[in-house]
């Protein structure tokens, strides 16, 4: 696919409105071709990258200026996943040039930063990398390819005698920077399918390299959604029902407005807004607010009462099939041995570190929203539909996220935050506390599994069956998101109508994927049955760290290694002897034996073990433990992955750490409560984060590959609740099959 | 009117004297550095050093800080003239999303100030008070170690 461009390729802001060079970039023909099969090619570049640098642009992602400075919009939600280092590295190795010379920029909403192979410019579900490996590679070796064309053209010399590399073009003993090229390079078209290299030539890809955004993280200059100010911006607060969807019923705003430094308090769609000068002005005025509420059916609604509606459901409702291979749960009652267990896992509260914010001006027919956000254009829709601004004079500025881990997929605070600069006339930054992002999160499911497998004489399971009750996550996604990703296309109460069919859809005719991924496919057998049924309270749910497969590993690899107890056979070697369709976890499998020196380890030390692909990314971890009077302590989690190609096998490893300790949060502690429809918890004294003094050694073995990557932000997750309650059951012969495991056990 | 130095410098306010530091320091003088993780004390994003000792800034009112110093992770050094648990932290990549390391950091130099060679649990103890919800512990604890040997280091050179 061809896209013909796209007006002028050299451009100088000097002097020239941003307005004017949009309206240039419309009507002057620069006759540049974009060569890389981009997903919309009739936009211009983002008007910031025109308007501040100049140079030569060849598509919304990089802009080569004649005093040599490479500038590379970051497609990706940067939320401490190393999207920033990762796909710099990508542009950086086919521009032959060090990752550390590239001007990094956070992308706003365009065209081109969709994510390849999707609709919208989102940053989820452990995609980047893989999805953007050979398209932003492509990307780089074209523009390098151009340098060169436009260096013979100029110099005379031959394509294929110059040396393009470092920045600078090297040939007949001369030396120009790509700069020096960047004007002619923008006369002629772009080359479409320059050759890529081979993973020998690499010089950056497959490296260990310090992060690019490291020094702006350490220094405190690093701009997150908080940050952002000017003068004149006003801070609010929200009160907001206790009871998720209820609504404001009356209002007594006295107190509050004569708070100092209060400016306005403003009426919401789900809550009463206090604008003032400062944060603690608002927040201060926000606790003198008396409100009565309407409150949602979710208010009959308490944690006791949920549990026993998933267990009726799960004995009487036999819901959806997910799945079915052979004679699906037909076939147990030909097995010799036939194992049951029932699972269980409790809602849970993302925490990023920091909580939500957004920042809205809307000004002179303009919307202006400072953000950070995994998914752009809802943010836009949102920020339109709320503004009353029409979409194309919104613009968002990308900030870096304080950390995302799928709460930041939700707009619902970009929605709240341009409500309220439009409801009190002035720029307003919305300031969440951790209360008010432990309360009002859109939370990981609550979910309840039973599972039965068949085993033959020889302990091999032959048939596996499945029974998952829980509420739809991605009808949740669907109510959030539609009617702003369609905002300007199709009306919003269309789009709202639309966005709630989503429960229907999954509570009786299909599936939700997000669900039930990962309770099978492990260890696929010649019977399978997998079932679902819905039971919702009306909780607002979420996509959280690894979705499904964050509840769905740790049912199904306790209950494998309940399996291999009862076959009578080594947890380990049951693993691999059940999981021969995939060579990639059979060595994932056999590195971590050796790695974790399985079944050899000290007197009073027990091992568990666990093994979960999930995002096309298997990964298993050994966990060893010492257990003294109920008090476990966690020695050494050994964790091997095969990611494919490690891009950067630092970041790799850091992934690793990192979803090992969120999901170590969430195993020893993670557990949100509701009382009449509120959730119980507030802040990090009742629901505690792990913290260094209880971080036990990681030790992190990539598999040596040269496969596309894939991704890693969320496998190293799903293994760890597993591999942990599987130690304890060595240590104990105890089978927790509830988390979070403090009920049970203390952990030192 | 309270008055303090904020990174060396003579600074006053008429902000409320149960205004907390952390918000005075950000949206006054407008240094953002410094974080807002929860409000309660619970998790060190908002520390900053009052007279060398790191305190948690959200629940400090600022009258506390009446004729002290207050120093911020903007005072700590830049990419020139880096601290060197900067350097460290660079080295080892600690850095995720970031949000929580103007804190940490802040908490790790209260820590080398008094404590040059300092063990696991000297650093488990002094961090202990510091959430990171992107699970860099690890990479913190090294780089403290890292940072303790270049100071021990630099400070051998001179003698
Ligand atoms: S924000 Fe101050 S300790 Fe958390
Ligand atoms: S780096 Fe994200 S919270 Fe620490």
């Amino acid at each position: 696919m061809m896209n013909k461009t796209k007006g002028p390729t050299m451009l100088s802001s000097q002097g020239i409105s941003r307005r004017s060079l949009l309206i240039t970039a419309g009507v002057v023909g620069g006759g540049l071709v974009v060569g890389i099969p981009l997903m919309s090619g009739d936009e211009p570049p983002p008007p910031e990258m025109m308007s501040e640098h100049g140079g030569y642009i060849p598509n919304a992602f990089l802009q080569i200026t004649p005093t040599n400075e490479i500038h590379f919009y970051q497609p990706r939600a940067e939320m401490g996943q190393g999207v920033y280092e990762g796909m710099t590295t990508l542009i950086a190795e086919e521009l032959d040039v060090s990752p550390d010379t590239i001007i990094v920029h956070l992308a706003p909403v365009h065209p081109e930063f969709k994510r390849p192979g999707s609709p919208a410019q989102g940053t989820g579900g452990s995609t980047s990398m893989n999805a953007h490996y050979t398209h932003l590679r492509q990307v780089g070796a074209n523009v390098r390819e151009a340098i060169r064309q436009a260096a013979a053209a100029e110099t005379g010399i031959a394509a294929a005698s110059l040396i393009v590399s470092d920045g600078k073009v090297v040939g007949n003993n001369q030396e120009w920077t790509y700069g020096h090229f960047a004007e002619a390079a923008a006369k002629q078209p772009l080359p479409e399918n320059a050759a890529l290299k081979s993973p020998d030539e690499f010089r950056f890809i497959g490296t260990e390299h310090n992060r690019l955004d490291a020094w702006a993280k350490v220094t405190g200059e690093a701009q997150f959604g908080l940050d952002v100010d000017f003068p004149g911006l006003y801070r609010a607060v929200v009160k907001r029902c206790p009871v998720a969807g209820g609504t404001v019923k009356s209002v007594n705003t006295n107190a509050a407005a004569s708070s100092p430094g209060v400016f306005k308090v403003v009426e919401i769609f789900n809550g009463v807004a206090v604008v003032a000068e400062h944060y603690w002005q608002a927040r201060k005025a926000a606790d003198l607010l008396e409100v009565e509420w309407y409150y949602p059916e979710l208010a009959n609604t308490s944690s006791a009462e949920l549990r026993q509606q998933m267990e009726n459901a799960l004995e009487h409702d036999e819901g959806l099939e997910a799945d079915k291979q052979g004679e699906g749960a037909a076939a147990l009652s030909q097995s010799k041995q036939v194992i049951e267990a029932t699972y269980w896992t409790p809602y849970l509260a993302h925490c990023t570190m920091e909580p939500m914010t957004c920042t809205v001006k809307i000004a002179d027919g303009n919307c202006d929203v400072w953000v950070g956000c995994q998914v752009l254009e809802v943010a836009e829709g949102m920020a339109a539909h709320y503004s009353g601004v029409p979409r194309e004079n919104v613009t968002i500025h990308s900030t870096f996220l304080g950390g995302g881990f799928g709460r930041r997929l939700i707009a619902d605070y970009v929605a709240e935050a341009t409500a309220i600069a439009k409801a009190s006339d002035v720029p307003v930054q919305l300031v969440w506390s951790r209360e008010d992002d432990v309360k009002h999160d859109r939370y990981r499911p609550v979910s309840l599994v039973k599972f039965s497998a068949g085993l033959d004489d020889n302990g091999k399971i032959e048939t596996f069956v499945v029974r998952n009750v829980s509420p739809n996550t991605g009808a949740y996604f669907i109510d959030d998101s539609i009617e702003a990703a369609f905002q300007g296309t199709i009306p919003w109460s269309v789009g709202d109508w639309l966005s709630k069919r989503g429960y229907w859809l999954f509570e009786n005719i299909t599936v939700n994927g997000g669900v039930v991924e990962g309770l099978s496919g492990n260890y696929p057998c010649p019977n399978q049955e997998v079932r679902h049924a819905t039971v919702d309270p009306g909780l607002p749910i979420g996509y959280w760290r690894a979705v499904g497969h964050s509840c769905n590993g740790f049912f199904a690899e306790g209950f494998m290694d309940e399996l291999a107890h009862s076959a009578g056979q080594d947890p380990m070697q049951y693993r691999l002897e059940n999981s021969t369709h995939s060579p990639r976890m059979q060595t994932v499998i056999k590195q971590l034996a050796e790695k974790s020196a399985w079944g050899n380890v000290a007197e009073g030390r027990y091992q568990g073990i666990a093994a979960h692909e999930s995002f096309n990314t298997p990964t298993a971890q050994v966990i060893e433990i010492s257990v003294d009077n109920q008090t476990v302590t966690i020695h050494k989690i050994t964790c091997v992955v095969d990611c494919g190609l490690a891009v950067n096998p630092d970041i790799v490893r850091a992934q690793m750490e990192s979803g090992i300790i969120y999901g170590l949060t969430a195993a020893l502690y993670g557990e949100i409560t509701l009382s009449n429809g509120a959730v119980e918890q507030s802040n990090f004294h009742d629901y505690p984060m792990l913290r260094m003094d209880q971080t036990p050694t990681i030790e992190v073995h990539i598999v040596d590959s040269q496969e596309h990557p894939t991704g890693v932000g969320e496998p190293g997750l799903p293994p760890v609740a597993p591999a942990l309650a599987n130690a304890i059951y060595t240590a104990t012969g105890q089978r927790i099959r509830e988390l979070p495991l403090n009920k049970a056990f203390k952990f030192s | 009117m309270i008055s303090f130095t904020l990174n060396g410098e003579t600074v006053s306010t008429d902000a409320p004297a149960d205004a907390p530091l952390l918000w005075v320091v950000r949206d006054i003088f407008k240094l953002k550095g410094s974080k807002f993780g929860c409000g309660a004390g619970l998790c060190g994003a908002c520390t900053m050093h009052l007279d060398g000792v790191a305190v948690r800034t959200c629940i400090l009112p600022i009258s506390a800080a009446q004729n002290k110093a207050v120093t911020t992770i903007e005072a700590l050094g830049d990419r020139e003239n880096p601290h060197p648990l900067q350097t460290a932290w660079v080295e080892h990549s600690v850095p995720q999303c970031g949000y929580c390391q103007s804190g940490q950091i802040m908490s790790a130099a209260a820590l080398l100030a008094t404590n040059a060679s300092p063990t696991n649990e000297d650093i488990d103890a002094a961090m202990s008070g510091n959430v990171c919800r992107c699970g860099t512990y690890p990479r913190i604890k090294a780089a403290i170690h890292t940072a303790a040997k270049m100071q021990d280091e630099s400070l051998g050179g001179e003698s």
